[in-house]
């Protein structure tokens, strides 16, 4: 939606068409990724005199137009993984390309737009002038009223950063990330602070800006954030990926699906049960968790009494809880 | 490489369109810092009340000074204007580098500026905000009470800018070290302190002005005033209390750069290996 003006739009200037063509017939990034991440490791001191590694061997690749969630919880090595993607932070060992150059290089000429997690803003400022004050320092810049806009914020103009709630300073952030027209826009965890209803109107105008053709990748700790918006998710725990593919088979890959059936088992029939991972008994009611709700429900349902039977799949917070804890021997990297 | 060639087409395309404006950011940011209250009143009000209490209506401030190249007034309005400077230059280089590590600094590194660009409008931006109480109590005195040969006062009230700028360093250690504007506050508001040590304000005499000498703001408000003492320390009473010679006002004020750069420095290590 943001760069596709119509050419009656209000907005859409000559140049700006002009912009859109050559930026879209940029042949070199057909099919080559956006991001490459080889290989990367950066590890901070442990105040033990140790160091503690926040990324450690991440090998990752984003294409053109991808939206992928980084997921993991708090340490995971999600922060510090964007701060090398945006150049703000430089890998120990490995390398970083976006779009075919230096993080920083690809910043600097407004191609990398980032909401940022931590901090960021000048609490002084009103909020139509923190926009102007960083479009001031972009080579090509969205005009301000658009962006803000866009991110939601012509209400709130005039009122001073330090009173913004935390939603309202997310979405001034997002406003700052849409300013340069960025090809990719990077969001750390951009609903902190957001209350539900704060949270779908975000993801609703960040749904906008995707459709567009921006890539985009964002980290969160909110596993429906990813299971409703992102179609590609990497999983990190302890500054590693420990899975990475479409967000529903990660889901499949972590411990499948819950069968539920009424049966009053004998031992023996318990243990000939196939593809069992735990089971949880409720009087009559087995709720049993597999990683092949297939094989289980076949088997349940021809070999033995059970009745009643229910499958559900895993929600990504079990997929991800059980792929932290048995830290999933086979991780994947790159696709 | 056609991609090479394809960035290149991009760029030129973009900057055709508007380009980086700094300055719009150096006035913006300039603003901000002006219509704070707690700056401003220090920078700006603070001393100009001092000099209109001091330097004005005192009746001491028309008697000349002993070798007859100005009146008191002269004296106390460059002790005063020091002060008013060195606040400024403290308050925004301390204030700069909390915005830094507080976040801001992020923010630009995803803008087109370069850190040494940011640098630069900050600098710009501490000279002016340096040279506002500076050119406010130079009017007020020329109109009031002050009187000194024109090229003398011209010659102190730019050496009083000058002598702000080691004052740039100390605030910057107070940002790194404090890393809030509480405290970048209280290193400015110390300087009342320092300024009364560094006979900015009331002319010393025994064991404070002993004190005084070794104080980082003595030696910039002494060079300040050379044009119009030639390094004579005023009394209250008659006479002078000796002559401080140029090359230990120098001394004090290269001394104490030098401290506050590698207190700056230290600083700076520690920071960088803490994350």
């Amino acid at each position: 939606m943001l760069y596709a003006f119509p050419a009656s739009s209000p907005h859409a200037g000559g140049m700006n068409t002009q912009i859109r063509t050559e930026r879209i017939a940029e042949p070199d990034d057909a099919g080559s990724p956006v991001i490459t991440v080889s290989d990367v490791v950066r590890s901070f001191p442990d105040g033990d005199g140790g160091r503690v590694r926040a990324v450690d061997g991440v090998s990752l690749a984003f294409q053109r137009g991808e939206v992928t969630a980084v997921l993991g919880p708090n340490g995971a090595g999600k922060t510090t993984l964007i701060d090398m993607i945006l150049g703000l932070n430089t890998p120990e060992s490995g390398t970083i390309r976006v779009l075919g150059g230096s993080p920083r290089k690809a910043a600097q000429n407004g191609r990398l737009g980032a909401l940022l997690q931590t901090g960021g803003l000048l609490p002084d400022l009103s909020v139509k002038e923190t926009v102007q004050i960083i479009a001031a320092l972009h080579k090509n810049r969205l005009p301000v009223d658009e962006v803000m806009e866009t991110a939601g914020l012509g209400g709130i103009a005039g009122r001073a950063v330090g009173k913004c709630s935390g939603g309202q300073q997310q979405r001034l952030k997002f406003a700052l990330a849409l300013l340069p027209r960025p090809d990719i826009i990077i969001l750390d965890e951009p609903t902190a602070g957001m209350d539900v209803g704060a949270r779908h109107e975000f993801w609703d105008r960040m749904r906008d800006t995707a459709e567009s053709g921006t890539t985009v990748l964002f980290a969160t700790h909110y596993l429906e954030e990813a299971e409703q918006f992102a179609r590609r998710t990497v999983l990190m725990h302890s500054g590693k990926v420990i899975a990475d593919g479409p967000t529903d088979e990660v889901r499949q890959r972590a411990g499948a699906a819950h069968v539920k059936v009424t049966w009053e088992p004998s031992p023996e029939e318990l243990e000939a049960l196939p593809q069992v991972i735990s089971r949880e008994v409720r009087g009559a009611t087995i709720t049993f968790r597999t990683d092949d709700a297939d094989a289980l429900a076949r088997h349940l349902l021809t070999q033995t009494g059970a009745h009643g039977i229910t499958v559900r799949p895993a929600s990504l917070e079990e997929a991800f809880m059980q792929l932290t804890s048995t830290n999933y021997g086979d991780k994947e990297s790159g696709r | 490489m056609s991609s090479q060639a394809n960035e290149q087409g991009t760029r030129t395309v973009r900057q055709a369109r508007g380009g980086m404006r700094v300055s719009a950011y150096i006035l913006m940011d300039f603003w901000r810092n002006l219509r704070n209250f707690a700056n401003s009143f220090f920078i700006i009000v603070l001393p100009t009340v001092l000099f209109l209490i001091f330097g004005v209506s005192a009746d001491w401030n028309e008697f000349d000074l002993p070798d007859g190249t100005g009146n008191v007034s002269a004296h106390t309005m460059v002790g005063i204007a020091v002060y008013g400077a060195a606040t400024a230059t403290t308050s925004l280089a301390g204030s700069a580098a909390v915005e830094l590590q507080q976040g801001w600094g992020r923010q630009l590194a995803l803008t087109s500026m370069p850190h040494g660009m940011f640098v630069l409008a900050k600098s710009i931006i501490a000279l002016v905000m340096a040279a506002f109480p500076v050119l406010l109590i130079n009017l007020v005195g020329l109109f009031t009470a002050t009187e000194m040969d024109p090229e003398r006062w011209i010659a102190t009230a730019l050496l009083t800018v000058v002598a702000s700028l080691p004052f740039a360093l100390y605030g910057l250690l107070a940002g790194l070290a404090f890393r809030s504007d509480a405290a970048v506050g209280a290193a400015a508001g110390l300087l009342v302190v320092l300024g009364f040590l560094g006979n900015n304000f009331f002319p010393l005499d025994g064991i404070l002005l002993d004190i005084g000498r070794f104080t980082p703001m003595y030696g910039v408000t002494a060079l300040a005033r050379y044009p119009l003492t030639g390094g004579d320390i005023l009394s209250t009473g008659e006479g002078t209390l000796g002559t401080d010679p140029l090359w230990a006002l120098l001394l004090n004020i290269v001394a104490w750069s030098v401290v506050f750069t590698v207190g700056c420095f230290l600083l700076r290590r520690r920071s960088t290996a803490r994350r």
